[in-house]
């Protein structure tokens, strides 16, 4: 009875613990002008953005940081740092070469950190690859832009949503493991910028980041 | 992270015991340590200017740092994120701005602070030079270097440079230097000293 009872809380924390939301049917639409939208998500050349991070974790714990996110095509740099200026993190990620970090000061030091924040960074700011796009619409009639990896993972990308933009990912099991809320978008030429930007990270180890703009700043085209 | 926020706390309650005055070029540290200023409070306006390589340019922070011996501090950032830190009769409390409410930072590891109260104390006794955590130099009479003694640390924080105001006890600005490419400066305005603070700045949010 005992390995019962225990099997039976085992597997409802386990429910607990991870929520679970399956990927949505899309109705594909050859109609490609919800393309133009997805692509309004994703800024191009050169630019700078500095949010404060508040982040919290299923465990309660959390805090506030700054962070500093710098493209120049497909070439990524991210530095977390406290309110008081103290670097804690610094990497760059580039398509080709991979990830380098460059500083990474206790408890930001752990490379699955490094790994997860990076895949966080790339999802908000670099577009996929439209090879492998699909368009077409959701169940609620929301224009979707479907990314389909080589590993079986899915991006979904949302261009207009309460006036701004959602994504959200799923693992090759067709399960949500980000997802990512813009809020009071502003646009820039043709990008739309949030004000506001909550990602959900799901699973055991899930977690929360609000990111709120401080500033935004487009550095030109990106030099040959 | 604690220990640079210790250290950082500690650069501010510097001045009070170097004079820019009474110090000489090449000056000893026994020398700057004779020369004691019976502080009592500090209050000031600061600009924290964050320069990174990849930045195009500087993060700037603005804020007001209120200091009362024998251990009250009010450190509040305003700008570009709210952010208060208090230090009154033996606790310690930060906290920060989330939607647009100041709510209190629990997870912050705030028992270190008392670490920093008791260097604090040190110093306003005038014993500027008893610290284990730095090895102090002068280059000119109008600067101190703080080199971390501790290898975990100087992995963090290259040096601290403190550039001493034409007032005796004042500073001008404090400049941190992670590496080559990462620095934090704080300069400092609107200095007033010995003015009577209320206890209710050091508590109230």
């Amino acid at each position: 009875m005992k390995p019962f009872l225990l099997s039976i809380l085992f597997l409802f924390l386990a429910a607990c613990a991870t929520e679970r939301h399956p990927m949505p049917e899309l109705t594909a639409s050859k109609d490609t002008t919800g393309a133009k939208g997805c692509e309004a998500v994703y800024p191009q050349g050169r630019w700078q953005f500095v949010h404060s991070i508040d982040f919290s974790m299923q465990d309660g714990s959390g805090g506030t940081v700054i962070g500093v996110t710098s493209l120049a095509g497909d070439e990524l740099t991210c530095v977390l740092m406290t309110i008081e200026g103290f670097t804690l993190f610094e990497a760059a990620y580039q398509e080709g070469k991979g990830l380098a970090v460059q500083r990474a000061v206790p408890p930001f030091d752990k490379p699955a950190f490094a790994e997860g924040l990076m895949r966080d960074v790339q999802m908000i700011f670099l577009a996929p690859s439209t090879k492998n796009m699909r368009y077409g619409r959701s169940a609620d009639n929301v224009p979707v832009c479907r990314y389909t990896g080589i590993d079986g993972r899915i991006i979904d990308i949302l261009p207009a949503v309460n006036d701004c933009w959602q994504i959200q990912t799923y693992t090759a099991d067709l399960i949500m493991d980000r997802s990512i809320v813009g809020r009071s978008c502003r646009k820039e030429g043709d990008l739309l910028i949030p004000e506001h930007l909550e990602l959900r990270g799901f699973g055991q180890a899930g977690y929360t980041l609000k990111m709120t703009l401080i500033n935004a700043e487009n550095l030109g085209a990106v030099s040959e | 992270m604690k220990r640079f926020f210790l250290l950082l706390t500690l650069t501010f309650f510097l001045p009070v015991q170097a004079s820019a005055e009474e110090s000489a070029p090449q000056v000893k540290e026994s020398q700057v340590a004779q020369a004691p200023i019976q502080l009592h409070s500090v209050q000031a306006d600061f600009t924290q200017e964050k320069h990174l390589k990849i930045l195009a340019r500087p993060i700037i922070s603005t804020g007001t740092f209120t200091f009362q011996a024998p251990q009250s501090l009010r450190w509040e950032y305003r700008k570009p994120l709210h952010s208060i830190l208090l230090m009154h009769g033996g606790k310690v409390k930060k906290f920060i701005e989330r939607d647009g409410q100041l709510t209190e930072e629990k997870g912050m590891q705030l028992d270190s602070m008392q670490v920093v109260l008791a260097e604090i104390t040190n110093w306003l006794d005038g014993r500027f030079t008893d610290n284990a955590m730095f090895t102090v130099s002068f280059p000119d009479k109008k600067t101190i270097l703080l080199t971390p003694k501790d290898k975990g640390i100087a992995a963090l924080i290259s040096t601290i440079e403190l550039k001493l105001g034409d007032q005796a006890g004042l500073l001008d600005a404090v400049t941190i230097f992670e590496g080559p490419d990462s620095s934090t400066r704080l300069t400092f305005t609107n200095r007033v000293l010995n003015q009577e603070i209320p206890a209710s700045l050091f508590t109230a949010r």
